[in-house]
């Protein structure tokens, strides 16, 4: 349904705009500046805080607050370029916000991109009347280890608080007092613990909040932006790495508003510092009898790949981590399977292309009636974004029914296919209501698995490829393990088995170096190559340890959950070669000829398996596929039987997550350990009053001779006979473990 | 669950939508303590209308009425708005000044009374209004300060 | 005293009967007006309001039945309609609500009820200040009263139409009688207002149709439903119908509430009515309508209290509350003291008012010590011009009027502390050693921040 033109009139420039347009857009879209500062439409509603915007309206005798107004036909709009009302107001604005503000500009980070000065420069007054002492506060405060508060600063326009409340809802930072002595504070000095808490440095218009890691780093014109993906989940945010000296200085966001809206997460803002953590890698690192190891050069590195890839006769089987470029995987495939005919891989967490059908972009769910999502894991912990877009969708009035542990409607632990199962049968009223609602949304939030097909077949039967309205979404557990499985299958189409027992173990990254799985395996391989960034990953078990490049360092594509081929821009050049680079040189050893460009890689490879996307597109605001018609509606197989919760009297079901702010990565940030999760076990209430365990105490968890101690947390939304906790704190456990109160408790 | 818990859930049940009970909750929290908000009550209120700590203190603290300081058992609040400021209030405030021997903002060593000035309380025709325990008194001269004082001190609190 | 002459409405049969009590509500014809308009079309209830020319007692004095009939009817929405009482009364100088609930709590539940119902609303609200706690107290037991004669709750006096009535008390803040203010402290939020349109007629508590309407307007009602609109507008003067319960106060030697018809001079009320300026003091200036009004004059004794002459003779009747200022008052203080007010209740939320009041209140203070510049005096007029009109809420306005018409009608007063370099009055005003209001929650300052 088209909206209703209407005409109106700014400075004299007619414009036809939808009825209802926000008249500062109104006005950018004729290319018309109206300043603001608390106008920003992601945060909601708006509020007309400030009266930055204040424009003559005819027939209106008060200034108007631009940012509060929509179009209406015959309206006829005044800035300060033609109105003397608008420009007196416009400046009486700035005057009243720089009567208590310090003019620090010379020493503030914002200093150079900072609209507070640009305006000023633009409407404001050019010198002060003010003769009094200014509010003067204590500054700056850190508000967390990441950012630091300066209330001097502080033009009190409310988007930091509005967006912690309104966009994150995490309700932490917040306005206090009232008048002249409001300020923005965190509950008793208490640290800003949030997911998206850095947000708030890139809303400020001035320099009250800034990063404590980007503080006196650079000047905004020493300084390069690199438009580039995150690599640290399946979402792919868009995000501007800012570059100084080839040092990765801080993250921005670079909106891409079907992917992320705006908004990075904490982990993808504040993680850059890993490439320069003491313990990285940059030299190839060999096994050595007696004295542990010793740095080799290169050519002496690809002597002895070549020798352990020779001497495995084949019987080798490649780790992938699933953080590897498209394009990196598709090196290393070809090289083993076309070079040496070594096709067996563990590849990280299925992904399944069953999905597309029913692909739309993450932003449909801001717009969808109704949302389910299954699964054990928070979606938080797998997929931040989607976090912010469920929230979105609940403000707006959607109905989001998490099945889970710990969920709106509760079940058990591992049930998420059987939950599917009987979404899909007839008897079920949320299947009924999905079945017919125009809009609807399936998520899948782990544990792995076959999660992705099993959530195909159900909206298979759903009939949601019918309904362009409806989707589903796979939040896997990597951010490319998608682009890696289907790069590694195009390479080529011989199939053979890796043969027992392994005779070369390669494991490509830090996260396949970290896996317990992939540790075990090497403890039955011959021999072992480790491609990792950091030291204490695979030293020490590795015969050859080679250096890996971040995706802050590396050029290629990543596709993302909802299936977006998006582009990754080297930021920064790395410390050691690139993998495809020298991957390449040891193609050439085997006969298998690999160009050492990431973007001749893609080419090769996109017309095999990313729908033929050309380079080019996946750059900028990558598109999403369209959906390719439904295969064979498969009908949804029928789920195992979920383990019963509780085996035996006073056992309980284990659920582990891993936690967003854990990984190689997160672990060398000092001002991320914060963020890290507590040490805590979730327990639901009425576990907790049955054990006697009220929040806080120490509980003893034990399972097959490990014993780990714990918080308590009591989860009123967790379901009874499950307790939960972050893997790191529970990496020992079986998954049925004996819960007591500690002593002293 | 605790007494404080349960009244909130009851006052929360007269609001179609819970956070209402904020400015309710939070001064049963405040009576429950002794007058004033210590962190921990801004805890136990967040607890009962699932809200965070800091939006409850953020709310608390734009409102006059909540303490977020130790007060005295008893208050003592002299208007010192215009009406009452034009038939004597500073007289009327001087005067309890001297009678509890600290200054307005400030609270007895013996933690007997808080003295504060407020603003306009609504009783400006018959001003000086002195509010003593949310109590009006009207009509308040200087030479009634130590009556007033005496039976606040005996009053039954 | 004289004011018995005069017919009342709104504090009817208060003078003789304990009306706090059902019983004696009743006997006066109370929850009559409810059995009628219970039994009237609510386009019929709503008519009379409309031709009674009730204009809203809470300030602004807009009609009544008009912006009721700007709430969507129940069938053209799906949202529950909300009615809304005002009883936040604040502003300096005003009293009165609190005399209608301590009063006549009755007339107050009743027209609440007529109220709901003309609207289609089955949930009342009533926004009570904080600070009134006795009058809290006097509207709950009424209330409860009411409730168990089946006048309020489900199935109202048999009739099949529903109405709860909640009270919610404030906790100390002035710009919760600003009406979105007033609505978002009552979700449970920060008083801050909100911009306007949307309008609360179409989205006001939680985000539905709500009317708000102040103590003595709602108040007001059922006398209108029982003798009809007709009767009630040939009280007062045209374009100010009825009766206003004016409060008096200041230098005067009978302060009080007065109801009194609209159109009713300033002398009367002062003089006749109020006993005139005590000490054989002489009338120095006369503030009409709360503190957020322009200052009037000696000069201006003989203007008639309604709103068309208030206005033309440069001020606005406001609340309605009359505060006399005598020969004594040095007016540098007074503006310095209702500066303070209203930089002490600024939400803080837009940034003309929360920069300006306090700027304001600097400038003031310098003037009043005698340490100010020639100049400072149109600068001070040039912050006041700079709030003007430019803020979210009437606020900023509230605080900016009253202090430029100050300096505007006793320039020379001011002009003289500057040229003198002290207060002229030496330390005999009436409002030496004026005392600013304390600071509030100095604990989040002192230790979140540091003030110089
Ligand atoms: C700063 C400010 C304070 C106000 N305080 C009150 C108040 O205490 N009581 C009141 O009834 N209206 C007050 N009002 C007016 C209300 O916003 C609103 O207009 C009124 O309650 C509507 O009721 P009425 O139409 O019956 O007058 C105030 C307005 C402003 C701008
Ligand atoms: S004018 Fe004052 S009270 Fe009104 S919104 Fe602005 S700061 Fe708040
Ligand atoms: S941008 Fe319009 S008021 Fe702030």
């Amino acid at each position: 349904m088209a909206a209703e033109l209407v005409t109106i009139t700014i400075d004299g420039v007619e414009l036809q705009v939808p009825k209802g347009t926000n008249l500062v857009e109104a006005a950018a879209s004729g290319g018309i500046e109206i300043p603001v500062f608390c106008y920003e439409p992601r945060l909601g509603a708006p509020v007309g805080a400030c009266r930055m915007c204040l424009c003559e309206v005819e027939g209106m005798p008060k200034p108007q607050a631009a940012c509060t107004m929509g179009a209406t036909d015959g309206l006829k709009l005044h800035t300060a370029a033609t109105s003397k009302q608008a420009a007196d107001a416009q400046n009486a604005t700035l005057e009243f916000i720089l009567v208590n503000h310090p003019l620090d500009c010379p020493v503030c980070d914002k200093g150079g991109e900072c609209p507070l000065q640009d305006l000023t420069f633009r409407y404001g007054p050019g010198n002060t009347r003010m003769t009094f002492p200014k509010r003067t506060f204590d500054k700056p405060i850190p508000i967390s280890p990441l950012i630091a508060l300066d209330r001097e600063r502080c033009i009190l326009c409310y988007r930091c608080t509005r967006f912690s409340e309104g966009v994150a809802e995490d309700g932490q930072l917040v306005a206090v007092n009232r008048g002249a002595n409001s300020m923005i504070a965190t509950f008793e000095q208490e640290p800003y613990r949030a997911p998206f808490s850095g947000n708030v440095v890139e809303l400020c218009p001035v320099g009250a909040l800034t990063s404590t890691q980007y503080r006196f780093q650079a000047r905004p014109w020493d300084i390069q932006n690199v438009p580039s993906v995150c690599g640290l989940c399946p979402v792919g945010c868009n995000t501007s790495v800012t570059i100084r000296e080839n040092k990765a200085k801080r993250v921005q966001s670079r909106n891409h508003p079907e992917v992320d809206q705006g908004w990075l997460c904490d982990k993808g803002r504040f993680s850059s510092a890993h490439l320069t953590a003491r313990d990285r890698i940059t030299s190839p690192l060999r096994r050595k009898r007696r004295t542990g190891i010793e740095e080799i050069d290169w050519d002496t590195a690809l002597d002895e790949a070549e020798a352990l890839i020779r001497g495995a006769n084949g019987r080798i089987v490649t780790a992938l981590s699933g953080t590897e470029t498209v394009e990196l995987a598709y090196a290393l495939a070809r090289l083993l399977r076309e070079g040496v005919g070594s096709s067996a891989a563990v590849l990280p967490e299925e992904t399944s292309d069953a999905l597309d059908p029913f692909r739309l972009p993450l932003s449909a769910i801001a717009h969808a009636e109704l949302i389910v999502v299954v699964g054990d894991d928070p979606v938080l912990e797998r997929a931040p974004i989607v976090d912010l877009w469920l929230r979105q969708a609940r403000r707006a009035g959607a109905q989001v029914v998490t099945i889970g542990p710990a969920g709106s409607l509760q079940a058990a632990p591992g049930s998420a296919a059987a939950t599917c199962e009987r979404l899909a049968g007839d008897r079920d009223e949320l299947g009924r209501q999905l079945r017919v609602s125009e809009r609807a949304i399936l998520i899948w939030s782990g544990p792995g698995g076959h999660g992705g097909a099993t959530l195909a077949a159900l909206a298979a039967d759903l009939g949601f490829h019918e309904r362009p309205g409806c989707g589903a979404f796979h939040l896997p557990a990597t951010p490319n393990g998608r682009g890696v499985a289907e790069a590694w299958a195009a390479a080529s189409d011989r199939e053979d088995e890796g043969g027992e027992p392994i005779g070369l173990l390669i494991v490509s990254g830090d996260e396949a170096a970290s896996d317990p799985n992939v540790r075990h395996l090497a403890e039955h391989a011959e021999h072992v190559i480790a491609i990792t960034l950091f030291h204490g990953l695979a030293v020490g078990w590795a015969d050859l340890v080679l250096p890996a490049t971040s995706y802050l360092e590396r050029d290629g594509s990543l596709v993302n959950l909802e299936g977006r081929v998006q582009r990754l821009r080297r930021a920064v050049t790395p410390p050691v070669p690139d993998e495809i680079a020298w991957i390449s040189k040891l193609g050439a050893r085997f006969g298998v000829e690999i160009s050492p460009h990431p973007s001749v890689l893609f080419e090769e490879l996109s017309p095999k398996v990313l729908g033929g996307v050309t380079y080019g597109e996946t750059g900028d605001r990558a598109p999403l596929p369209p959906r390719p018609p439904l295969a064979a509606p498969t009908g949804v197989a029928p789920a195992p039987e979920p383990a019963p919760v509780a085996a035996a009297a006073g056992s309980f079901q284990l659920v582990r997550y891993r936690a967003l702010f854990s990984g190689p990565a997160v672990e060398r940030i000092p001002e991320l350990q914060f963020q890290r999760p507590a040490d805590e076990l979730e327990l639901s209430a009425e576990d907790a009053s049955r054990l006697g365990i009220a929040g806080g105490d120490t509980v003893v968890v034990s399972s097959e001779g490990a014993t780990v101690t714990l918080r308590a947390r009591v989860n009123r939304r967790l379901i009874a006979g499950a307790v939960r906790a972050a893997e790191e704190h529970v990496r020992d456990l079986a998954d049925i473990v004996i819960v007591a109160r500690g002593a002293g408790a | 669950m605790t007494a404080l818990y349960d009244e909130i859930q009851q006052v929360a049940a007269q609001y179609p939508q819970r956070r209402s009970a904020v400015i309710p909750a939070l001064r049963l929290a405040q009576e429950a303590h002794g007058g004033w908000l210590p962190p921990a009550a801004f805890r136990e209120v967040a607890d009962a209308l699932e809200l965070t700590p800091a939006y409850c203190q953020s709310v608390a603290s734009f409102y006059d009425m909540f303490q977020l300081e130790p007060v005295g058992k008893h208050m003592i609040e002299v208007c010192t708005n215009i009406s009452c400021a034009l038939v004597g209030a500073q007289a009327t405030l001087e005067a309890f000044e001297s009678e509890l021997g600290i200054r307005a903002g400030e609270t007895t060593p013996d933690g007997e009374f808080t003295l504060r000035t407020i603003e306009c309380l609504g009783g400006c025709g018959w001003g000086t209004v002195v509010s003593c325990d949310h109590r009006y008194r009207h009509y308040v001269k200087p030479e009634d300060a130590s009556r007033v004082v005496e039976e606040l001190r005996h009053a039954e609190h | 005293m004289p004011s018995t002459e005069f017919e009342k409405i709104v504090l009817a049969g208060a003078d003789d009967h304990d009306l706090t009590r059902l019983s004696e509500y009743e006997r006066v014809g109370g929850y009559q007006s409810l059995r009628k308009a219970l039994g009237m079309e609510r386009q019929a209830v709503l008519d009379e309001l409309l031709a009674a020319g009730l204009r809203g007692r809470g300030g602004a004095g807009f009609p009544m039945g008009r912006k009721a009939s700007f709430v969507p009817k129940p069938e053209q929405t799906t949202k529950p309609i909300y009615l809304t009482i005002n009883a936040d009364e604040s502003e300096p100088g005003t009293f009165k609500d609190r005399e209608i609930m301590q009063r006549v709590p009755h007339r107050l539940i009743e027209g609440a009820l007529i109220t709901a119902y003309t609207i289609g609303s089955n949930h009342v609200f009533i926004y009570i200040r904080g600070e009134y706690l006795s009058e809290f107290e006097i509207v709950r037991a009424a209330l409860a009263e009411a409730r168990d004669r089946g006048l309020v709750g489900a199935n109202v006096l048999g009739s099949g139409w529903n109405c709860t009535i909640v009270l919610h008390r404030g906790a100390g803040a002035y710009i919760c009688g600003e009406e979105t203010a007033l609505l978002e402290s009552l979700e449970g939020k920060r008083g801050q207002p909100r911009s306007k349109p949307p309008f609360p007629a179409l989205q006001g508590l939680y985000a539905s149709p709500t009317l708000i309407n102040n103590v003595e307007t709602i108040a007001t009602v059922p006398p209108i439903i029982e003798k009809g609109g007709a009767w009630y507008a040939q009280f007062g003067v045209p374009n100010s119908a009825g009766t206003r319960v004016f409060s008096l106060s200041g230098n005067v030697a009978n302060g009080g509430n007065y109801e009194l018809p609209m159109g009713i001079s300033l002398r009367e009320l002062i003089y006749d009515i109020g006993g005139g300026i005590p000490d054989g003091r002489k009338l120095k200036a006369i503030i009409p309508g709360g503190s957020s009004t322009p200052v009037l004059t000696a000069d201006d004794i003989d203007t008639a209290l309604d709103f068309d002459a208030i206005g033309a003779a440069g001020s606005m009747l406001g609340s309605g509350a009359i505060i006399a200022i005598d020969d004594r008052a040095c007016m540098v203080q007074l503006a310095l003291r209702v500066a303070q007010f209203y930089q002490h209740e600024s939400c803080g939320k837009c940034t003309p008012c929360r920069e300006g009041t306090r700027w304001m209140v600097n400038i003031i203070e310098k003037v009043e010590t005698g340490h100010a510049q020639q100049g400072d005096l149109d600068l001070l007029l040039s912050v006041c011009d700079r709030i003007l009109g430019k803020c979210l809420c009437p606020l900023g306005d509230a605080a900016a009027m009253p202090v430029a018409s100050y300096v505007d009608r006793f320039r020379e007063e001011f002009q003289a502390h500057i040229d003198q370099g002290c207060c002229p009055f030496g330390d005999s005003s009436s409002l030496d050693r004026i005392l600013s209001p304390v600071q509030q929650h100095a604990r989040l300052l002192r230790e979140l921040a540091v003030i110089a």
